[in-house]
């Protein structure tokens, strides 16, 4: 199989998932109970006043002619309008993503950096107490309810460290004066602590396991042993040689968790109030706001697509062996 | 490792460190009291300002943020004698040609916040465009001035209301109506009125204002912050301003009100209650609340299964085996008690002659043993066979009960309690969580609910859930109704008798005429068990003693309720 002919059956594959996961949201969403008129309940919402309000909003089309008109308009790269506010779901939808851009990664990043210097030293000191601590803490937060998780940070570690346990920023800021940049930036970052801190420690575990794993499967492979006896390092060992091969799993998982953890760890927002991605598609499905969900969740399918897809290719180029 | 890489990695080093001691050394600093104030007035609340457009609001919270940036004609005040109706903008008011006439008196010199007059036009044209598109963009706010035919400004500070007939509660309802600036919403109004719906103003800030706040910020699920604004005509805000700040849950918030980033919570968690109670520098107010706990009937006449349930000796005899104390004590903390009414025992017209429901079990037992229910294999009691309409064969008396999860209480507790009481009774409950509100009360009409058609809530038995309800009984009163069929009745109650009742409290004008008419109605609930009350929780809010003059009372009825607070 020729380079080309791997990237193009992956993007084919990509685009028939992708289509797919459209009319999965489509279906899905309308098949919870009630919609956006049903989750208005006011005095005057008459029978006459809900047909009213499901024409302009509509939804009394047959199901058929709503996924037609939803597919026409999403090849003009229409994502439609919140039946609630009736804004573009692409405006809806742009402060919560850029919410939680930063916070994913800035946890992510974390993850990624304790989750590999655990997982090398528990492979490289194996049997030690270094690699019980490393094994077991990994083992500890793999399997931690997030949500659980994030309530310990609230209740014990928010107020040891005195940082803030909700929201992007101080409430007060900004409203009597107007702060310094630095002054922002500052209280962003630490808004993002805890919740980033959360989410880092969720997948630490994986990352630290999965490495650990790669890298005892590694360091026993003829190559290495060839060169301790060429008299390297074990520096030069671990890191140079044993490190590179074993990280080639640990970039296909991060490809791939990415993918899942840009729609937003729902239950970690949750917890901080954090008012990302997650908490924008709890409020819509409160609401029954079918556009936002489904942009919410198209946004989701595609990440997970793409980042699949970037994995595929990133071994692809990785590892040789892959074309042969 | 080469020099330059040592250079980028010290360099790196220390940014990070910086970053590291701004992080933990903090930035958050209480506004200075710029204007001789309070400084910033920091409130924590679970519920969101969805909204500050009057035509297009859910949340409650939104309610209360609109009664502190626009005028209302009248407003709650709360006293010894409970609540009671007090001018705002209007400071008195009359009323001539059989009570079909309403003529308030404005204050003079008033002005919207950009500075343009505010007049008694702008109150006239708000009604007006209430009216015209009553039943279109402007439903939400439509029972503010339900009856009202037309109001006009004879002159700047005097508005004229018409009704078609005379209304019992004129001012409980212009309580809730929030005049607009009309040089700013009138041009909304053309091409039917759709874009009054639409617009919102908390996202065109600086928005036009006229009440005791500006509003500076608004984040949806962040912090809303309010101004006090220098050309309010009423008491002036004794904090400089008011951050509102959004928590998805309790324990952040609490958290933070401990941890001193906070000065007052509007409702405390019950589970927290004891906890906040147990910590220095913060003060609890314990009060009378509007929320009451229910089991909820199912009493279509027209239901096809289990139409036991549709006798009121049955419901009641299952609801005398249910122990109220024993929610209150391990749902509630204690801070609930019992209620007999729907309406809640802070409402006007309560009705004193309900009930008492008594926790008697073996009292209850003998009352299903004469009415024939007896137990059958595993204590579980038989329906018997019925004939004729609606005949249905013997079954157990077993029923799933809707719970939502939407509830603001342990609602699972509070069900396993109901579950074991009327196990006692020989009847076995099975919870069935519904989801959220939305999806719970579908639940209960089902998915082709037609009121006009007489279509819907054939499919469920027993619910339990809440009401938050009102000072005046109107609202709560509706929502048996069947005109609140598929809108706000979950009991798919259908009774002439009581509708026509419901229509002439409406509309009769003398207090206590009106009251007896109230007093027949909740009878009539109590009698026919739609809901079994089982408890009113109390409103719990906690501060800090670095704060004063907090009326709890107030919340979501007047602006005193955030210009009172002032620093200690």
């Amino acid at each position: 199989m020729t380079r080309l002919d791997f990237v193009a059956k992956r993007i084919a594959f990509a685009l028939v998932t992708v289509f797919v996961a459209i009319t999965l949201n489509f279906v899905l969403f309308r098949s919870l109970s009630g919609d956006a008129v049903s989750a208005l309940r006011c005095r005057q919402c008459t029978a006459q006043f809900k047909a009213y309000e499901r024409k302009q909003l509509g939804l009394d089309k047959s199901k058929w002619e709503q996924y037609w008109l939803y597919l026409g308009d999403l090849a003009h790269g229409n994502l439609g309008s919140s039946l609630r506010t009736e804004k573009r779901v692409t405006t809806e939808l742009w402060d919560p993503i850029k919410n939680t851009l930063p916070m994913i990664a800035l946890g992510t990043v974390f993850a990624i950096v304790l989750g590999t210097m655990v997982g090398v030293v528990s492979a490289w000191r194996r049997g030690t107490a270094a690699d019980k601590a490393g094994l077991w803490s990994g083992l500890c937060f793999y399997a931690m309810p997030p949500q659980w998780l994030g309530l310990l940070m609230v209740l014990f570690v928010a107020g040891a460290l005195g940082l803030p346990t909700s929201g992007i920023k101080d409430p007060t800021l900004g409203i009597l004066s107007e702060p310094s940049t630095w002054t922002v930036f500052v209280d962003r970052l630490r808004h993002m602590v805890l919740p980033a801190l959360t989410i880092g420690l969720v997948l630490y575990g994986e990352y630290a396991l999965i490495v650990r794993s790669a890298m005892l499967e590694t360091l026993g492979e003829d190559y290495v042993l060839t060169a301790r006896a060429k008299g390297l390092s074990s520096w030069a060992v671990v890191w140079r040689h044993g490190l590179r091969n074993a990280m080639l799993p640990v970039i296909t998982l991060v490809a791939l968790s990415l993918g899942f953890i840009i729609g937003g760890f729902i239950t970690i927002e949750y917890v901080f109030s954090y008012p990302g991605i997650g908490l924008a598609v709890v409020e819509a499905i409160d609401q029954r706001d079918y556009p936002i969900l489904q942009g919410a969740f198209l946004l989701l399918t595609l990440s997970v697509i793409l980042f699949n897809l970037i994995a595929d290719l990133l071994y692809f180029k990785l590892d040789p062996r892959v074309t042969s | 490792m080469s020099v330059g890489r040592k250079g980028l990695a010290a360099s790196a080093l220390v940014a990070a460190l910086l970053v590291v001691t701004g992080v933990v050394a903090g930035t958050a600093r209480t506004g200075s009291a710029a204007g001789g104030g309070s400084g910033i007035l920091r409130l924590g609340t679970t519920n969101y300002i969805d909204s500050l457009n009057p035509f297009n609001y859910i949340e409650s919270q939104s309610s209360n943020a609109m009664i502190m940036v626009y005028p209302q004609l009248v407003a709650y005040g709360y006293g010894a004698e409970g609540y009671h109706i007090v001018g705002d903008w209007a400071t008195s008011w009359k009323t001539s040609d059989g009570g079909k006439v309403w003529t308030f008196k404005l204050r003079s010199g008033t002005k919207w916040s950009d500075g343009q007059p505010m007049t008694a036009d702008d109150a006239a044209w708000t009604i007006n465009t209430i009216v015209k598109f009553a039943n279109g963009p402007t439903a939400v706010a439509a029972p503010s001035v339900a009856h009202a035919t037309h109001a006009s400004a004879p002159s700047p500070t005097t508005v004229v209301i018409r009704y078609a007939r005379p209304v019992g509660n004129v001012l409980a309802q212009l309580e809730q109506l929030f005049i607009l600036p009309r040089h700013v919403w009138e041009k909304l109004a053309a091409n039917g009125g759709k874009e009054l719906k639409t617009y919102h103003p908390e996202l065109h800030l600086p928005m036009v204002t006229g009440g005791a706040y500006t509003v500076k910020q608004y984040e949806k699920k962040g912090t809303t912050a309010f101004i006090r604004d220098p050309n309010y005509w009423g008491s002036a805000s004794h904090a400089d301003a008011v951050a509102l700040t959004y928590y998805t849950n309790g324990d952040s918030m609490i958290a933070d009100l401990k941890g001193g980033k906070l000065d007052w919570v509007d409702q405390v968690p019950f589970e927290a209650i004891n906890v906040v109670k147990r910590t220095k520098g913060l003060v609890i107010d314990n009060l009378p609340g509007f929320e009451t706990t229910n089991i909820t009937w199912n009493s279509n006449p027209r239901k096809p299964k289990n139409r036991e349930l549709l006798d009121p000796r049955v419901k009641k005899a299952l609801s005398m085996c249910v122990n109220r104390d024993q929610i209150i004590s391990v749902v509630f903390s204690g801070y609930a008690t019992k209620v007999e009414t729907l309406l809640g025992d802070v409402a006007l017209y309560v009705n004193p002659h309900l009930g008492p429901l008594r926790n008697d079990c073996a009292a209850a037992n003998k009352m299903l043993d004469k009415l024939g229910y007896r137990r059958g294999s595993g204590g579980i009691r038989m329906a018997p066979a019925t004939q004729g309409k609606n005949a249905q064969p013997a079954h157990p008396m077993a029923y799933d009960v809707i719970t939502p999860t939407s509830t603001d209480f342990n609602v699972n507790r509070e069900f396993q309690i109901v579950k074991e009481g009327f196990a006692k009774a020989g009847v076995k409950v099975t919870q069935k969580v519904g989801g959220d509100s939305t999806a719970s009360y579908a639940l209960e009409t089902g998915s082709k609910c037609d009121a006009a058609k007489s279509v819907g809530y054939t499919g469920y038995d027993i619910a339990m859930w809440d009401w938050v309800g009102y000072i005046d009984p109107d609202f709560m009163l509706s929502v048996v109704t069947k005109g609140q069929w598929c809108s706000w009745s979950d009991t798919g109650w259908d009774s002439p008798a009581y509708d026509k009742l419901y229509a002439q409290q409406g509309l009769t004008v003398d207090p206590d005429k009106r009251k007896a008419i109230v007093w027949k109605m909740q009878q009539m609930i109590y009698d026919n068990f739609l809901y079994t009350q089982l408890v009113e929780e109390r409103l719990i809010d906690a501060h800090s003693s670095k704060w004063t003059g907090i009326q709890s009372a107030l919340n979501g009825y007047s602006k005193q309720y955030y210009t009172s607070p002032r620093k200690t």
